[in-house]
Parts: C-alpha cells; structure tokens; sequence
C-alpha cells in the first residue's frame, strides 16, 4: 500500500517535471550573464578556459564554499569514524601485480595530477579534477599495502594550510584596497602557463586541499572497513 | 526535427534520473541503496543544470589558438555544476561514514530496524516507555554512546 | 565597508587554521574560535554604525555584480549576521573535552550562516546552504550518528529540489544575481513556471527550516544530539533558511500563489507540530516537536504580503531564536520521560524559574516580547480580507491553546513536590548553560523593557527589506547596463 502511494507520489512528480521542462525550448536559454561573462573574461582575468574564470574569479566566493565543504564532510567523517585502534585487523597486502602496478602509477599520476592543477587556467581540469587524481595517486599505495600507516596530521596540515593560501591571497587583494578574492599580479599573455595572475596558485591550492581532504576520507572509511570482524 | 528530438531526449533522460533516485530514496530499505539513489537523482540535477547552458554549434568555453570568435557555451551553468559535484561528493563521503558507523554499531542497514533500535535506545536514555522496547532484549545490543565517547 | 566579507572569510579561515593549531597549542586552539567570532562581531557592529541604514552592495572580486557574486548589506541581512556571531558564540562548545573538529564545525556554521544572510547570487546561497548542511550533520552527528541520517538523506534530497528549482530560473531568465532577477521576475517569473520553481525551492530549503512535510528529521534529531547542537539548529540554521526563503519572495516569487502555498503548508506545520508535541512524553521531544509548530507560524506570519508579514515574521523568529536555544539548554540537564521531571523545578528553583518565564514567553503572556510578536501577527492576518488568512487566524489561536497546554502541564510537573514514586533524573545544571540560559532570559527581559523602540526599529527594518526596488538599485546604481 505504502509502495503505491509512493509509486504514484513519484510518478506525478515526473509527469509534473517533464511538463515543465517541456516549456523550455532546447538550447534556446537566455545567456544573459553567460555572454557578458565570454566577451569580459579573456582580457578581465587573462584565462584561456573561460570556465576557471568563472570558478576562480567571477564565481570565486563559491569555490571557497565548495572547499569548506569538503573540509566539513571530512571533519564530520573524522568526528563520526573516530581514530582506529591500534590493535585492529588489517587487511592482508595485495598481490604482486597490484603491488609493482601500484609503484609504478604512484610517480605517473602525481605528474598527470599536477599539470592538470597547473594547466587548469589553460585545458580542461583544474584544481578539482587534479586534485581528485593526486588523491587517488595516494590512495593506491595504501591499497597495495593496508599496512602502511596514515600520516593523517601531515594531510591535516596539508588541508589547513592550503586553505589557508586560498584566503589569505583573496585576504592580500583586501589590504591593498581592492575586493577580497580580487585577483592580483598582471595577467600575462592569454594561453600562457604563467597568466591569469593568481588564479594558478588558487588553483594549487584548491588542488592540494582536494587532494588531501579525500586522500583523508578514503583512508578512513578504509580503515573503519578493517575494524568489522 | 533531430535537433528537437535529442533535446527531449536530454530532458526526458534528467528527468528520470532524478525521479528514479527519488524513487528509490522513497521505496528502498536498504540504506546503502538509498544512498545510491541520492547519487543518481543529484547525477540528474547536475545534468538538467549544464543542458541549461547548451547551444547549438557552439564550442567548450576554451580559447584556442588564434582567438577565433566561435561562438561558446555558456560557462555558468558548467562552473555550477563542477561545484554542485563537489558538493554531492563531500556529502556523500560523509552519509558513506556514518553507514559504517551505524552499520558497526547496530550491525543492520535495513532503515526500519535501524529505526525501531535508534527509537528504543532513545527511549531507554529517556526513560519514556515505548512499546518497541518492551520486544528489544535487554542485553546484547551495542550501545552507540559507548562507543562513541572518549574519541 | 567590505570588511563585513571578513564575517564570513575569518571564520573559515579560523576553521582551517583550528587542527593544526589544537595540535601546536591546545590553549591557542581553544581560543582561536571565541576571539574570532569576537572579532568578526566587533565589524559587523562597526559597518552596522557606518552604514547610517542605507543599504550597499560589495562585488567580490572586483566583478561588478550581474556578472560576478555580490554581497548584499542592508539592515535585516547585517541583523541576522549580527544575530549568527552572538548565537554560535553563546553556545560555543566550549567543554575541555569536545575535539578540534567541533570547534572546526562551529566555526563553518557561523561562517556559512553570515554568507546566506548576505549572499546576493542565487547559486551562492545554494553553496552556503549546502555549507551549513553539512557542518551541521557534522555537529549532530557527534552523538546521535543514525538520527543524523535521516536528516542527511531528507537534506540531499532537500538539495537536488533546490537544483532543479535553479536550473528552472536559470532556464527562464539566464541569470543568478538576485537584484538582476527581481528586475525580471515581473515578466518571467510571474507564470505557473516560476510557481513551481518556488515550490521546489521552497521544499528543498525547507528541510532546514522545519517546512510541514519535510521535517521529520527533526524530532530524533534534537532528542539525540546535544543541547547546544539542537539549540543552534532550531534557533539559528531554520531562521537562516526562513531568510532564504523571505528573500526570494520579495525579490523573485511575487505571485499571491506562491504566499499561499507557504500559507498552507505553516498551518500544517502549525497544527501538526503542537499536536506532536502535546503527546510527546519526553523533554526533548517535546521541545522538538513545538519548534516544528513555531517554525510554522513563523511561515504563516511570513506569508502575510507586504511589510506587515515581514514585520510579524520577523518579530516571531527572534523571539524564537532567543527563546529555544535557551530552552533546551535548560532540557540538557532534564533528559527524559515528563513524568520524571517531578520536583526538578524545587530542586532547582533559578532553573525552574527561567523555564516558566521562556515558556510564558513563548505561549505569548502580554507583558513578555512573545505577546507582542503573537500580537503582530494576528493583527496581520485579521487586516487580510481572503478566508484562508481567517482559517490561519483560528488555526494560530488553537496552537496557542494546545501549546499553553502541555507547556503548563510540564511547568506544574516542575513544581509538584517529588513523590516517592517518581524516577529522578535531575541533576544540577552546569553553571555553564544556565549562565547562558540566564544571559538570554535577560535579553528577553531587556526586550520587553525596551519594546517601543525596539518594535520601531525592527518594523524599520521589515519596511526596508520589503523593497525589491530599493535593492535593484542600490546593486545597480543609476548607470546600469544591460
């Protein structure tokens, strides 16, 4: 009976969104900001990917709110998994194909993690994507070897302190009488890898909190897995 | 015609992420598969989201080469998105530990077990009786506080 | 003048800072919070003095707004900014033995909740919604990990609503700044289209602000989690989410729809919420339900159009978020079933005596502000001529009974001499909570003392949040270019 109501509960809210969503014709939406924000960005903020001007300069009090976000998810995590215990069981270390695949890919997607941090202003990708990949790079050791301890106060000042550079370089532009997050040092020249100002070293960053924020969660929920028996 | 009929394709296919993940979050038990849900129905919203920047013949907002003035994508919606992602991840993260922890703690993912123990432990901190403690044995099941304290 | 960024960015910066620093130096760590929502406190109070009542706008980054993100500071966003430091410095925690990470949570709470109070972009306050969401699982979670997911699942499901809602505008009007859309809404919004993206708005924020269908979160939540925990979500994350939704009404939704639809569903959340509470058999449950029936008349005093509606609404959450948070900090300490409670109010009679104040307050006894906010509200909804405001008038009044009902049946309880038979729980209350209980029963006084101007002031501030005009054109000012 419950399965019914809510069998036509959703079904209504389908043909309900479907009805909206039928009065919109198809890639026919008003670019009011979007065209304003394509003709100002290359010379404004001197990004060749247009949508990291948007992350890091137009909509750059976001992206401060996405890390605090992730470094809330991660703090709760922490708060609600607590530490292991020393004594608990861990699992057993992976075989040898996992183990050498896991040695050689670690300096492979560290490089592959890193310039696509650093080319975010340029190419697709960018302090997310990289990040994301930089945590993986750290997670797969920890795969083939469950053995190797954690060094969750080193990713914790990783964490902290390049969260801190994020706000502390919108916090620069403030003193010096501009805006906060108001990007600093000249632009360049567009396509460049060092342009766009300060957007780069937001984006390192943004990429190494990433990184470290879910390299610490991954770890975690690991380890909790270990405790069950 | 083509053009109008991949566009309601798109919509139709949001659309029905987000309203099978609603679905499932309403009609699941199992708390891992509504976590799921969640997933696919925030895949469905991000989606609905970046198809409102999208235009025909235009390019990914990327200057290339020349600085040819192609025309572009609107790169708002596409920001938006890569935040909404990031968010649903931090999210998800957490609603992974605290099944764990749930699981490590009452060692069941089926929401109305869940439920009834969380309501009788409640009720016995409280002291208000409730009918669903009187069936709960008294021993042998794991108090969260116990484990929870002193961390 | 765009110092007031610093409310929102020190805080974060202090919640990255914390657990590295709790680990150099506990003593500093414990610190850092207090001084840096003391500090932050000190701007808003400066900018609230420069400001003279004139409204402005800072474009962050430089970005000038229908393109970049702007902060919006008029009176009622720098209010519940104001509001937002001092509660979450009230009830920091402040305990020897919570971890950095709670201290961490607080501090993105309070930083999250100043940015939604000031946030002029739509997508902003969708990310410090989400901000504060997750902060706050993250402090419910603490002690009550399986509550906190229920509330985790409604809140994702909360969030995805609110996606689509934005994808509807953003769809329509091809913009986010709310000054820009409150140009536009007019002719674009004005449609069943832009009633539907406010429905789903509306239920998505709604999880947080205790919304009617969306709330049952919300009684397991506050038994479980701690007393400062459940007084900063019921006082400060369902204000903040009231704010949300008061916002996009007068600048976006202005149809009489969408103020019935949220008509509708505070009476329910009203009769619904009391009714839960008058049967509830414990303390915190109680307290729990009744702040799911107060959120609901909230609702209903913010539905009424115009100014008044904002008046009474406004009037309303204060006087809730000074009372419920020091109300269940009394409740810390008298967990569990009503029955037991027997005696607890001689056994500790300042305790005792600050309960039957809050809950007179709160019931709406005339000299106290809780009569006057009730007062508001029902000359309010008497003025409006359509039957479903007289409907909300009788449906307001009998929640009043009900809840002056079982709040007198718990006062009597207090004061009844214990029985031999009665299960005593009653331990002393920590000096720690009823100093801050008495800090806010004080303020509560202070406000009855000061009502005439306070009640000018405040209407001053509904008369200048009620303008969609004067917010265009203090983003756009007189050269605006579209």
């Amino acid at each position: 009976m419950r399965n019914l109501a809510a069998l036509v509960f959703v079904g209504g809210l389908a043909f309900l969104l479907l009805v909206i969503f039928n009065q919109f014709d198809f890639a026919q939406a008003p670019m009011v900001i979007g065209q304003g924000i394509l003709t100002d960005a290359p010379d404004r903020v001197g990004a060749a990917n247009i949508v990291t001007a948007v992350v890091l300069g137009y909509r750059g009090i976001d992206t401060l709110g996405e890390i605090s976000i992730l470094f809330a998810a991660s703090a709760a995590a922490g708060l609600v998994l607590g530490r292991r215990r020393a004594d608990a069981r861990r699992d057993p270390p992976g075989g040898f194909i996992l183990r050498s695949g896991a040695a050689l890919l670690f300096p492979l997607m560290l490089v592959v993690g890193f310039y696509i941090i650093l080319h975010g202003h340029l190419t697709p990708g960018g302090g997310f994507q990289g990040g994301v990949i930089l945590a993986a790079a750290f997670f797969l050791p920890l795969l083939a070897r469950p053995e190797t301890p954690v060094n969750h106060a080193g990713l914790s000042i990783v964490e902290g302190g390049a969260g801190a550079v994020f706000i502390l370089t919108g916090l620069a532009a403030l003193l010096q009488g501009g805006e906060f997050l108001q990007p600093l040092l000249d632009n360049g020249v567009l396509g460049e890898l060092l342009s766009a100002g300060t957007l780069p070293l937001l984006y390192l960053a943004v990429g190494l909190k990433v990184g470290a924020e879910l390299a610490g969660l991954m770890a975690r929920l690991a380890d909790v897995e270990v405790d069950e028996p | 015609m083509m053009p109008i009929e991949i566009g309601a394709v798109l919509y139709v296919g949001a659309i029905g992420l987000v309203v099978i993940g609603i679905a499932g979050i309403v009609l699941s038990h199992h708390l891992f598969r509504i976590i799921l849900a969640l997933v696919i129905a925030e895949a469905g919203a991000n989606l609905l989201l970046v198809l409102s920047g999208f235009r025909w013949d235009a390019i990914a907002p990327i200057i290339t080469g020349g600085g040819a003035t192609q025309t572009m994508v609107d790169p708002v919606p596409q920001a938006m998105v890569l935040t909404s992602i990031v968010i649903g991840v931090g999210v998800q993260a957490l609603a992974l530990s605290l099944t764990l922890r749930a699981y490590g703690a009452y060692k069941t993912l089926d929401i109305r077990e869940l439920q009834r123990r969380m309501s009788a432990d409640l009720a016995g901190e409280a002291g208000t009786p409730l009918p669903q403690s009187l069936e709960e044995p008294v021993g042998g099941r794991p108090l969260p506080a116990a484990e929870g304290d002193g961390r | 003048m765009n110092t007031i960024v610093l409310t929102v960015v020190l805080p974060l910066l202090a919640a990255f800072v914390v657990p590295v620093l709790c680990r150099v130096s506990p003593l500093l760590g414990r610190l850092l919070g207090p001084l840096t929502l003391a500090y932050a406190i000190l701007l808003t109070l400066q900018v609230w003095l420069g400001m003279e009542g004139k409204p402005f706008s800072i474009a962050l980054g430089g970005f000038q707004p229908p393109l970049g993100i702007n902060f919006y500071v008029d009176r009622l966003s720098l209010l519940f900014t104001f509001l937002t430091l001092v509660t979450s410095l009230l009830l920091w925690p402040w305990r020897n033995e919570t971890e950095p990470r709670q201290y961490a949570l607080t501090l993105l709470l309070a930083a999250s909740a100043c940015g939604l109070a000031l946030s002029g972009d739509l997508f902003n306050i969708y990310v410090f919604y989400e901000l504060i969401s997750v902060a706050s699982f993250g402090l419910a979670a603490g002690a009550a990990f399986a509550a906190s997911l229920r509330y985790l699942i409604l809140s994702g499901l909360g969030s995805v609503l609110v996606l689509c809602g934005i994808a509807i505008v953003y769809l329509q009007t091809g913009t986010l700044n709310l000054a820009q859309l409150s140009q536009l809404a007019p002719e674009t919004l004005n449609t069943p289209l832009g009633m539907s993206a406010f429905a789903l708005i509306l239920l998505g924020v709604g999880v947080k602000g205790e919304l009617f269908p969306v709330n049952s979160w919300v009684p397991e939540v506050y038994a479980a989690a701690s007393s400062r925990v459940s007084g900063l979500l019921a006082g400060l994350v369902s204000k903040l989410a009231v704010l949300v939704i008061v916002r996009l009404l007068v600048l976006l939704f202005q149809q009489e729809s969408a103020l019935q639809l949220m008509l509708i569903l505070g009476l329910l959340g009203a009769i619904s919420g009391e009714l839960a509470a008058w049967r509830a058999k414990d303390m915190n449950r109680m307290l729990a339900f009744s702040s799911i029936g107060q959120l609901g008349v909230i609702f209903i005093a913010f539905s009424i159009p115009g100014e008044t509606g904002l008046f009474a609404g406004l009037a309303l959450s204060l006087h809730h978020l000074l009372v419920k948070p020091a109300l269940f900090l009394l409740a810390e300490r008298w967990r569990g079933s009503l029955m037991g409670l027997r005696g607890a109010g001689l056994a500790s009679p300042v305790a005792g005596g600050m309960f039957v104040l809050l809950a007179l307050s709160l019931v709406g006894m005339p000299p106290l502000p809780g009569f006057w906010a009730k007062f508001l509200l029902f000359t309010g909804l008497a003025a409006q001529q359509s039957v479903i405001y007289q409907v909300a008038l009788g449906v307001v009044l009998l929640s009043i009974v009900i809840e002056a009902n079982y709040l007198f049946r718990v006062v009597m309880n207090l004061f009844q001499p214990a029985g031999d038979n009665s299960v005593a729980v009653i331990t002393d209350h920590g000096w720690l909570n009823l100093g801050t209980t008495f800090l806010l029963s004080a303020l509560l006084i202070a406000g009855m003392l000061f009502m005439g101007p306070l009640g000018a002031w405040l209407e001053g501030v509904a008369i200048q949040a009620a303008d969609p005009v004067l917010y265009f054109d203090t983003v756009f000012p007189v050269s605006a270019i579209h």
